[in-house]
């Protein structure tokens, strides 16, 4: 069987950090999230994988290359064009960017299956693959049974008891909902779907073609599969995702590195007086990271590679990106360091150089530098604080 | 910087009319305060309800006044926005000044 993973969104709902990242490689501690999700594949016996890409493009595709190293084949469809240097998108959607794909070579030439690159799932696709014959399905649609009050973030699905779509809701209100069932992302199709797609022009599967074969009476179905699902969606999810990772709540899920005190996952090469700092689980700490005397750290919180905490420096409940320097003076609690930006759970961010906060947290292979403005500040604040 | 004042008794309800404490505006914000310490006032309510942005150097200038008012003055901060909230925060300025969510809550409290 083969695959696609739709990765050519821009992630507005994951933005800052989507400003410097493609959704499909946020890194969940420290692995890409479609890493798992092409690990997931591989394990499922799939080996031919289209990826459409258009964002940031080259981090998805230097990363992943042919494949070779994750034990598959990669093929990725580029959507746009270079302009400047600059990529511009082409808008063609995700049944579009399927389309495009097959205009150009007849790749889906059997049943395969489509999923978004940003989530991550462990879904028995064998299962839906039976499910998938069972029904002589044109198309299966993989979906998640969730607490009714979590219907208004997704698109809802009706089926019959026999597992025939009826219709669509797209995020609707808990009243309004005609069931709990909700629509993964995660698609079977056979090759006959691109009867139902047309060629150069944006469409898209959710919006578009699933009313399509609705509206024909197409065999469109929808099969409800327990399966652990990591949506990293927006910022939020994203930040209550890590969490759920670092405190183990998702079943055959390892943390990476090794277990080097209870709670606390590291890297190798690290310069941890770990009878001098305050550092409470669960936390991940990674490779060539170093910790000041007097520096407290506590979890759940990951720290990526080459970071710095200075000696003194409070970081509680953070997600740090690699190469993150926090001086003696910051108190970070509950953000995301990522790309420049100081990030808060809800999403709301500053810029660090804007804010003028690089004394506070900036990248570690940076000089420190401050400003005069900043240098009294810092004195002040190890003054006041330390009397 | 577009300053509003209200006597309250020991207090000085400074209200900050401008949406940026930054940079560019730190110097006059700077001014506006020192003439009011100069005229006499050393305790301060600085109401920060309608500023949007702050950056280190506002924060810097906020502190300046802190120090020119010395031991026997005080500066409260009123209303801070989350992402004001989080500048002091972050740099332990919310150790330094004491905040309060109102000028009535940071009143009372020192009554």
């Amino acid at each position: 069987m083969k695959a696609m993973i739709l990765a050519a969104g821009k992630g507005t709902r994951v933005r800052p950090i989507t400003w410097t990242l493609p959704k499909p490689m946020i890194p969940l501690i420290r692995k890409p999230v479609m890493e798992l999700l092409i690990e997931h594949l591989h394990r499922h016996g799939i080996t031919d994988i289209a990826i459409n890409t258009s964002h940031l493009a080259p981090l998805i595709e230097n990363y992943f290359r042919d494949g070779e190293r994750f034990g598959v084949r990669i093929a990725y469809s580029f959507e746009g064009a270079l302009v400047d240097g600059e990529v511009q998108g082409l808008a063609v959607g995700s049944a579009g960017g399927m389309r495009k794909i097959q205009d150009f070579s007849g790749f889906f030439d059997e049943t395969f299956v489509v999923l978004c690159g940003d989530a991550l799932v462990d879904v028995d696709l064998g299962r839906v693959l039976q499910f998938h014959r069972e029904k002589k399905a044109l198309a299966t649609i993989v979906l998640r049974d969730v607490p009714r009050e979590q219907v208004t973030k997704y698109g809802v699905v009706e089926v019959r008891p026999d597992g025939r779509v009826l219709r669509f809701q797209e995020k609707p209100s808990v009243q309004e909902a005609v069931s709990t069932v909700i629509n993964t992302g995660i698609y079977m199709f056979e090759p006959r779907i691109f009867d139902f797609i047309p060629s150069g022009q944006e469409f898209d599967i959710g919006g578009q073609l699933f009313p399509a074969l609705v509206a024909a009476n197409e065999a469109l179905y929808g099969v409800v599969e327990p399966f652990n699902w990591l949506d990293i969606g927006s910022i939020p999810d994203f930040w209550e995702g890590t969490r759920l990772l670092l405190e183990k709540q998702l079943p055959g899920f390892e943390l990476p590195g090794r277990e080097v005190r209870p709670g606390i996952h590291t890297g190798i090469n690290l310069r941890v007086p770990w009878d001098l700092v305050n550092i409470q689980g669960s936390v991940y700490i990674g490779s060539g990271t170093e910790i000041g005397a007097g520096a407290t750290l506590i979890g759940p919180s990951v720290v990526g590679s080459g970071c710095v905490l200075q000696e003194g420096a409070t970081v509680r409940e953070c997600i740090l990106g690699d190469y993150t320097r926090v001086s003696s003076a910051a108190v970070l609690e509950r953000k995301i360091i990522s790309g420049g930006k100081c990030i808060d759970p809800s999403g709301q961010y500053l810029d660090i150089n804007e804010s003028q906060i690089g004394w506070i947290v900036d990248d570690a292979r940076k000089r420190m530098q401050l400003t005069a403005a900043e240098a009294e500040l810092w004195e002040q604040v190890m003054d006041h604080v330390m009397a | 910087m577009k300053i509003e004042t209200k006597d309250a008794g020991r207090y000085l309800v400074v209200k900050v009319l401008e949406q940026r404490l930054g940079a560019d505006r730190a110097a006059s914000f700077k001014d506006e305060m020192s003439k009011l310490v100069e005229q006499g006032h050393t305790a301060f309510v600085l109401d920060l309800s309608e500023v949007k942005f702050i950056d280190s150097t506002g924060l810097g200038a906020i502190l300046s006044i802190l120090k020119r008012v010395g031991k026997s003055g005080d500066i409260l901060v009123t209303g801070t926005s989350d992402t004001v909230g989080s500048m002091f925060k972050l740099t332990r300025m919310d150790r330094v000044f004491q905040m309060y969510p109102t000028v009535d809550e940071a009143l009372s409290a020192r009554v």
